[in-house]
């Protein structure tokens, strides 16, 4: 709750320091901003704070909560740095860049920490109408613009699907609280409550949406690649790790007891989602692209920890989200920096980006490995929880299916790695700033200190 | 006698709202839309929610629907300039959309959606005593934090409105 307050509040005062002459100044203060607020939501570790009342109860900050608003702030602290060469091109709107930042955070936290559903459907507007703006931000650009209209459309709809879901849960548990909606679908005869199934359906659909999963990522490929790059990393790592949890939450608190009911559709969206990403992927020439598609190939992996559903999938997914996103937030830095000093997006703009830029070429070869889940980086031990999530349900051949598409990864993954060590040069050194250097190697460092001591990360829950 | 006038504003809803799909001019489309909403308001009566009934009548018919005509009528949109989807795709997006229309009544048809008891049923439910009660009280944080949801949207509106150095007015 804290940190909610103070992300509000901080968006608001970042508001007016837009008044201010020089923009610089702004970068450090909104670092300062997200510090405090990380900081606020660690102090809430290990005590349960329930916010409004027994009867109606609004938010839980439990260490569920706790964790996964974390990850976010810190995802969001990590991205920051790269919009430096916003801060120096004097943008004239960084202040307002910033302030829905802060904003769409508040949503993400509240979709983690949600006991009612109108908590949700509150916390994904938040965050989901801070996106659609921030994806139009690059106003002169025409992709930019095409990003930003599509998402608003695809996700007004989608929010629309979301609310008449919500609304049938109401129409047949009579409350919008999880532990009530738990009750009433316990209680039901499994198969013969048909509202609630309808209703879970569609809420089910609208935030498979806001994840990105296949049959409902249509919208992925083209709003990632046209967002200003800073905000597409922002909206592939904090955006997801909120969908996801907040998908975990909803199952797991509402419709726990309900498990043979959802798990169909569920494991059907997670290979679907797996095949789709990842074969998706493969077909692209533009490094963003392929992300994208690597995006909903990882909101695939995470769905696993979800239709395993057991004690380990809490664990798993927080691990897996936080080792996803560090690589990412690494992979679209230097992605960053190349497209800035080398105009394209494409594969061939990392060519020679070994001799030229050892550094940024060694940032992204471990980040790609982390993504690929090769040993010794984060993602190796993600894949590993999840998978060992799916073991205990003896979910042999859904491990097995994403033990392949990790296959077919690792072919589009190492794709650019080979550009940038076995082709020729295509222009000059990259610059870097100081920075950015710092960020880049901070997050190789945390990539491999997941990879080696996955303890430390990995019981948290 | 409730029975009947509900089932004639639910033909009318439908009427208008096939309507609003259906036109090809889109002021003629936004006359069906307000004819929706109208028929809607009259459900909420039925409802015996008067305060959305008046709320609704205001802003949906009044306020929005207004903003959608300047629209149309700044965009200069008429029948000739508007682009048509090819065929496959109606045939594709029909064919779902059936799919779904089917789904959704085969569960429902046999959904018991619960009458009410006369005896214990509070009429004041949907007057603005009663609703104001249930906002400040049990959902005062969803609202309290909507204003974060509008001070993003307005923040970002006016980024997206506002005029760059260099930029000039074409209106």
């Amino acid at each position: 709750m804290t940190s909610i307050i103070l992300l509000s509040i901080f968006g608001i005062v970042n508001l007016f320091l837009g008044f201010m002459k020089s923009k610089r100044v702004l970068l450090p203060i909104v670092m300062v901003f997200l510090a405090v607020a990380l900081a606020a939501a660690v102090r809430d570790w290990g005590q349960l704070n329930t916010y409004f009342g027994n009867f109606n109860t609004m938010m839980n900050m439990d260490n569920f909560a706790v964790a996964f608003s974390s990850v976010m702030i810190l995802s969001a602290l990590f991205i920051l740095p790269f919009s430096r060469s916003y801060a120096v091109g004097e943008n004239a709107n960084l202040a307002e860049y910033y302030s829905l930042l802060l904003f769409s955070l508040v949503g993400g936290i509240m979709m983690v920490t949600y006991e009612n559903l109108l908590m949700l459907f509150l916390g994904i507007e938040i965050m989901s109408v801070s996106m659609y703006i921030l994806a139009g931000s690059d106003k002169r650009n025409v992709l930019s613009n095409e990003a930003s209209m599509k998402y608003f459309l695809m996700g007004a709809f989608f929010t629309g699907i979301i609310l008449f879901g919500i609304a049938l849960l109401y129409g047949a548990t009579g409350s919008f609280s999880l532990p009530i909606i738990s009750a009433a679908a316990q209680a039901l005869e499994p198969g013969t409550a048909p509202l609630l199934l309808m209703g879970l359906l569609l809420v089910l659909v609208g935030i498979t949406f806001k994840v990105g999963a296949a049959p409902f990522h249509f919208w992925t490929p083209d709003v990632y690649d046209g967002t200003p790059t800073i905000f597409t990393s922002y909206m592939s790592t904090v955006v997801k790790t909120a969908g996801i949890a907040a998908f975990y939450k909803l199952l797991s608190a509402a419709f726990g007891g309900v498990y043979e009911q959802w798990f169909p559709t569920v494991v059907a969206i997670t290979v679907l989602t797996l095949v789709i990403g990842n074969v998706g992927a493969v077909a692209q020439t533009s490094f963003k692209r392929m992300l994208a598609y690597s995006s909903i190939s990882h909101a695939g992996y995470l769905m696993i920890a979800l239709t395993a559903f057991n004690e380990r999938s809490e664990n798993a997914i927080l691990f897996y989200s936080l080792a996803y996103a560090v690589a990412t937030i690494a992979a679209f830095g230097v992605l960053k920096y190349v497209s800035d000093a080398r105009g394209s997006n494409d594969y061939e703009a990392f060519s020679g980006l070994g001799r030229t830029n050892p550094l940024l070429a060694f940032v992204m070869t471990v980040a790609m490995l982390s993504l690929a889940g090769i040993p010794l980086t984060g993602g190796f031990f993600g894949k590993l929880f999840l998978f060992s999530a799916a073991l205990e349900q003896d979910m042999v051949w859904l491990i097995v299916v994403a033990v392949l598409m990790s296959a077919v990864g690792i072919y589009y993954y190492f794709r650019v790695i080979i550009a940038m060590y076995l082709r020729d040069a295509v222009a000059e050194r990259v610059p870097v700033d100081s920075l950015g250097t710092f960020t880049l190697i901070s997050l190789v460092v945390l990539t491999v200190i997941m990879g080696v001591l996955p303890g430390l990360f990995s019981g948290l829950l | 006698m409730t029975g009947n006038i509900f089932y004639f504003l639910a033909f009318l809803t439908l009427f208008a709202a096939i309507g609003v799909v259906a036109s090809k001019n889109p002021v003629y489309s936004v006359l069906f839309m307000i004819l929706t909403f109208f028929a809607l308001t009259g459900q909420y009566i039925l409802l015996n929610a008067q305060f959305v009934a008046a709320v609704n009548f205001i802003v949906y018919m009044g306020a929005i629907m207004v903003l959608f005509l300047f629209v149309i009528m700044f965009l200069n949109m008429r029948e000739d300039t508007e682009q048509h989807k090819p065929l496959m795709s109606k045939i594709a997006a029909a064919i779902s959309g059936g799919i779904l229309l089917v789904i959704m009544v085969a569960a429902l048809k046999d959904v018991d959606a619960g009458g009410y008891n006369a005896e214990n049923f509070n009429s004041q439910i949907g007057l603005v005593e009663h609703l104001g009660q249930v906002l400040f009280r049990d959902y005062l944080l969803p609202f309290e934090l909507a204003s974060v949801l509008f001070l993003a949207a307005m923040a970002g509106a006016v980024m997206l409105g506002k005029r760059e150095p260099g930029e000039q007015n074409r209106f």
